[in-house]
């Protein structure tokens, strides 16, 4: 899923230039990453897909305003999750991210887990579950650095914030996220936390 | 895992790393193909803005667009609207007409008709019924603007016997609708000397019939990032009722695409 900027770089330019074909390398390389980045916002398949799809479109003919040299990647997301959110409100719903992993893990799984897994497995339908209770902007942040592994100057670009702030949104993110985590998830007698 | 123990961050970071690879996100689409066919089927290419002015055509065209909104500029100053007043017959259009011809505009400029939908999904972000015109019958895609007062939908038909291609828009048939009302000056049609612009009465509403040479539309969508839309359309016939703006565009007759409009409002 990873790029390789150098590459990007030069599809890019060649992109810009016309060449369908180098603008159909970039899709093929940041698609998936494209539909994941639309389905955290949106949590419907087909949304993420038509957002995505959206987004590949309105990028190619917006190259013409891309700075040249930049990374192409977080400049993609941002059109992504601007799609993203624009389907999600244009529909009215709500992201019921965690329902559908939940129905995701259900179907996709035929025999349940082992008792040792099945602990593991539980522990990450919470997570899921904790993530979908949060806004957009708190779950695309930690998605992008915990799950996509963008660098901060990645994440600025991408959520359109000034790079000092990344930090600091991350954190609140992650403390979020954590009030967002079951009770007896947590420390009793609410024990001190960094962050 | 479950002892009542609260996380730090670093755990939580780590927890989150771990579950990334294991995520429950449905199968990755194949979307480089569908992309690809958009594109292809549009192929303005993306040209960088210091490109323009190298490239003549381009200026030429750029300026075009500026007379046409300058002149849909001047339509709306109530100064000259009444020596002209009958451009304002179908609410959301304006209709221009030009001077000089234009420069050459391929017919590959994008047609951004919104996003992929269904008639259901359509008719619930919409502020108005959908009409479907009986004599097409159901289409064969339908796309939705959400991001404009009132919403806009698209009917799409391929080409089929009797219904030839359009090459402005790789099309047979295209229906829009949108609350004309609401967005005055939403699109800008230039005429230009080899398109007719006649002023016609459909179901009974005063409308416009614009065919010959293609002509220019412009879609503005304020309050987006979207970029100034821009192509050469075929034969369109374009009224309003009732707070609707009809456009039916085809490469048909007039009486043709008559036929069609009596189905609709």
């Amino acid at each position: 899923m990873e790029g390789r900027p150098l590459d990007d770089v030069a599809l890019v330019e060649r992109a810009r230039n016309g060449d369908v074909n180098a603008y159909e390398s970039l899709v093929q390389q940041y698609q998936q990453l494209a539909y994941r980045v639309a389905y955290q916002v949106t949590g419907d398949a087909a949304d993420a897909e038509d957002a995505a799809q959206e987004a590949f479109v309105n990028a190619y003919y917006a190259l013409g305003r891309f700075r040249p040299g930049a990374p192409f990647k977080p400049w993609l997301c941002r059109i992504v999750a601007n799609e993203a959110r624009n389907r999600r409100m244009a529909a009215h719903r709500r992201t019921a991210l965690a329902e559908r992993a939940q129905q995701a893990q259900a179907s996709g799984e035929a025999a349940p887990s082992p008792e040792a897994a099945a602990e593991a497995d539980e522990f990450r339908e919470i997570l899921v579950e904790a993530l979908g209770q949060l806004r957009d902007d708190d779950r695309l942040i930690l998605s992008y650095r915990l799950f996509f592994d963008f660098s901060e100057a990645d994440m600025a670009e991408a959520l359109k914030v000034p790079k000092g702030t990344v930090k600091s949104r991350l954190s609140r993110a992650l403390t979020r996220l954590r009030a967002a985590l079951p009770a007896d998830f947590q420390l009793s007698s609410g024990g001190s936390v960094d962050g | 895992m479950a002892e009542s123990r609260r996380f730090t961050d670093v755990e939580l970071e780590q927890a989150l790393r771990e579950l990334g690879p294991r995520y429950p996100y449905p199968p990755t689409p194949n979307l480089a193909l569908a992309v690809r066919r958009r594109i292809v089927a549009k192929p303005a290419a993306p040209v960088g803005r210091l490109a323009l002015w190298r490239d003549p055509p381009r200026l030429a065209l750029a300026a075009a667009v500026l007379l046409v909104l300058l002149g849909a500029a001047a339509l709306i100053n109530p100064g000259t609207r009444d020596a002209i007043a009958h451009f304002f017959h179908v609410s959301g259009v304006i209709v221009n007409r030009q001077p000089s011809p234009f420069p050459s505009l391929s017919p590959g400029t994008p047609l951004d008709l919104g996003r992929r939908s269904t008639m259901v999904d359509a008719q619930s972000v919409v502020s108005f019924p959908i009409a479907v015109p009986a004599e097409l019958g159901a289409p064969d895609a339908v796309y939705v603007v959400s991001g404009i007062p009132g919403g806009e939908v698209a009917l799409a038909y391929s080409p089929r016997p009797g219904i030839p291609l359009v090459q402005q828009t790789g099309l047979g048939v295209l229906v829009t609708e949108f609350r004309g009302d609401l967005i005055p000056g939403f699109i800008t049609k230039g005429v230009e000397q080899g398109t007719t612009a006649q002023e016609v009465s459909v179901n009974g509403d005063p409308g416009w019939w614009i065919a010959g040479q293609p002509h220019m539309v412009i879609v503005r969508v304020s309050g987006t990032d979207y970029p100034l839309q821009l192509r050469m359309a075929a034969n369109t016939l374009i009224w309003a009722h009732g707070g609707v703006t009809y456009r039916i565009e085809s490469g048909l007759s007039k009486a043709d695409a008559f036929r069609i409009a009596a189905g609709l409002p």
